[in-house]
């Protein structure tokens, strides 16, 4: 007998370069707007690049207490926010702007929370170390956990809470994990995803030197890309079993199906083939359907010459000759690094329940070596039953989420 | 192996020490993927490159670059270039 949970999606938060909620994200993602313009947090001039996908018009002091603000850095700011729209729109607590509220959960079992991040708060070391001493709260900020911590002291999340850090797998690592715990009854809850805020000099200089980051915009797949533009963001998403939501009567966006990873051990920063092939496969095994059952996949798409050619052909093996509907949305909100696989997933999710596909922006031709079904510049309306979205990270850390549409 | 020419030695120099060869065993004619550069090793090259010649490579001409001599050559116009005091341009 068959002793898994069916998990649903019933929160979704979602904070980028394209809005300040899911409804807004998304509602840009659908009309193909590009997130990316010239940084303002930090002076570009030392900089081979000048163009990010930054959050803006955030103003922390709208959404938390001056004492709080100065335990949170920008990370598990954009963390907090997101996981305030997905809890509210779980209907599982009235979260004030100030926060205070908890999350009941129907039995003894307490709520999880697992968050990704590739590089959690390193913007509070380099504001403090020009100083001669640092502030004491350097490090509860700094630490690439705090953003879980945070989530679980503002909801009252007693169970399993922890973070993941794959670089820009993170997310779709802690989501997967999540899914699994509900899926096995280890929680009846978890709030998962990601949040990253990259915008600071030293982390700007340091992805300068790796020659990774394009001097115009992000055009994954395109014959003339240049590179990846990076992000910042958060979301968060309410995975909870099937029948605890049906108890409490929620809406549900979506089901979580399956969950694959693998790593290449091969290199550090470029991408290979049999990885990704493997963690695709592994998600397909899991939800246990067949390639052919997948109408969409949001791809890793970074928009680097090597990413996206790899991630092209092994996207080739898995489905064959089955047509697949590829976008990558990063060439919309940026490369959010260690939160964009719970953007995607959002976006995999909506795409899912409204039945249209959202398109890779800024897309001129398509590179013959990169030969997909990519949904250039508009959304493309399709009743899909599955979609897949990749993380395919630095590293060789493979993370891949199957998600289907709730019927 | 050595060179008289500054420029050819140091990037000989530097093409060895990314990749931990011998410096005799590194010659003009060999292109970098014979040497094992992959896209790290790469961009570790450049890097170096530009510290030690104190100019900065565009990813344009990096990509241009097949062999160790065509390195060599880059950085002859880049350095001409300085000196001359229109980075990047061909002032006569």
């Amino acid at each position: 007998m068959d002793t898994r949970h069916r998990v649903v999606v019933t929160g979704l938060g979602l904070v980028c370069a394209l809005g300040a909620s899911v409804t807004e994200s998304w509602a840009a993602m659908l009309a193909g707007d590009c997130g990316i313009s010239p940084i303002q947090a930090v002076d570009t001039s030392g900089l081979k690049f000048r163009n990010g996908a930054e959050v803006r018009n955030f103003e922390p002091a709208a959404h938390f207490d001056p004492g709080r603000i100065e335990l949170l850095d920008r990370f598990a700011q954009l963390l907090l926010l997101a996981a305030r729209e997905a809890v509210q729109d779980a209907g599982l607590a009235s979260s004030t702007d100030k926060g205070g509220s908890r999350i009941e959960t129907a039995s003894a079992l307490p709520a999880a929370v697992i968050t990704g991040t590739g590089a959690g708060g390193l913007a509070t070391v380099e504001t403090q170390l020009p100083r001669s001493r640092m502030h004491p709260f350097t490090i509860p900020r700094t630490m690439a956990s705090a953003g879980a911590s945070q989530v679980a002291m503002e909801f009252g999340i007693t169970g399993p809470a922890y973070t993941v850090c794959s670089a820009c797998s993170s997310a779709n690592h802690a989501i997967g994990q999540a899914f699994w715990m509900v899926r096995q009854g280890l929680v009846e809850i978890a709030l998962a995803g990601g949040s990253e805020a990259p915008f600071n000099l030293g982390t700007l200089k340091a992805w300068d030197a790796l020659r990774a980051v394009s001097s115009d915009t992000c055009r994954p797949f395109s014959k003339d890309r240049r590179g990846l533009v990076l992000g910042e963001g958060a979301a968060m998403l309410v995975l909870e079993s099937l029948e605890r939501a049906q108890a409490r009567g929620v809406r549900i966006h979506g089901e979580v199906m399956g969950f694959g990873m693998s790593s290449d051990a091969c290199h550090i920063t470029q991408p290979a083939l049999e990885g990704p092939v493997r963690a695709m496969e592994a998600a397909l095994r899991d939800a246990r359907i067949p390639a052919a059952a997948v109408g969409y996949v949001n791809a890793h798409g970074t928009g680097t010459a090597l990413n996206d050619v790899a991630e092209a052909r092994a996207i080739r093996q898995v489905f064959g000759n089955s047509p697949v509907a590829v976008s990558s949305t990063k060439s919309m909100h940026g490369h959010a690094l260690g939160a964009s696989g719970a953007i995607e997933a959002v976006a995999s999710a909506l795409a899912l329940r409204d039945g249209i596909l959202p398109p890779t922006a800024s897309f001129t031709e398509l590179d013959p070596e990169c030969d997909l079904d990519v949904i250039a510049n508009v959304p493309r309306p399709a009743a899909c039953e599955y979609a897949m979205s990749n993380s395919f990270a630095f590293g060789g850390l493979n993370a891949v989420l199957l998600l289907r549409k709730f019927a | 192996m050595p060179s008289d020419d500054p420029i050819a030695a140091k990037v000989l120099a530097s093409v060895a020490s990314v990749k931990s060869l011998p410096e005799e065993s590194v010659s003009l004619e060999q292109s970098l993927v014979e040497l094992g550069f992959d896209s790290l090793d790469t961009i570790n090259l450049l890097f170096e490159l530009e510290e030690t010649f104190k100019v900065s490579i565009p990813d344009e001409e990096a990509r241009q670059v097949k062999t160790v001599s065509d390195v060599v050559a880059g950085i002859r116009k880049l350095t001409a270039d300085t000196v001359a005091g229109s980075p990047g341009g061909y002032a006569a």
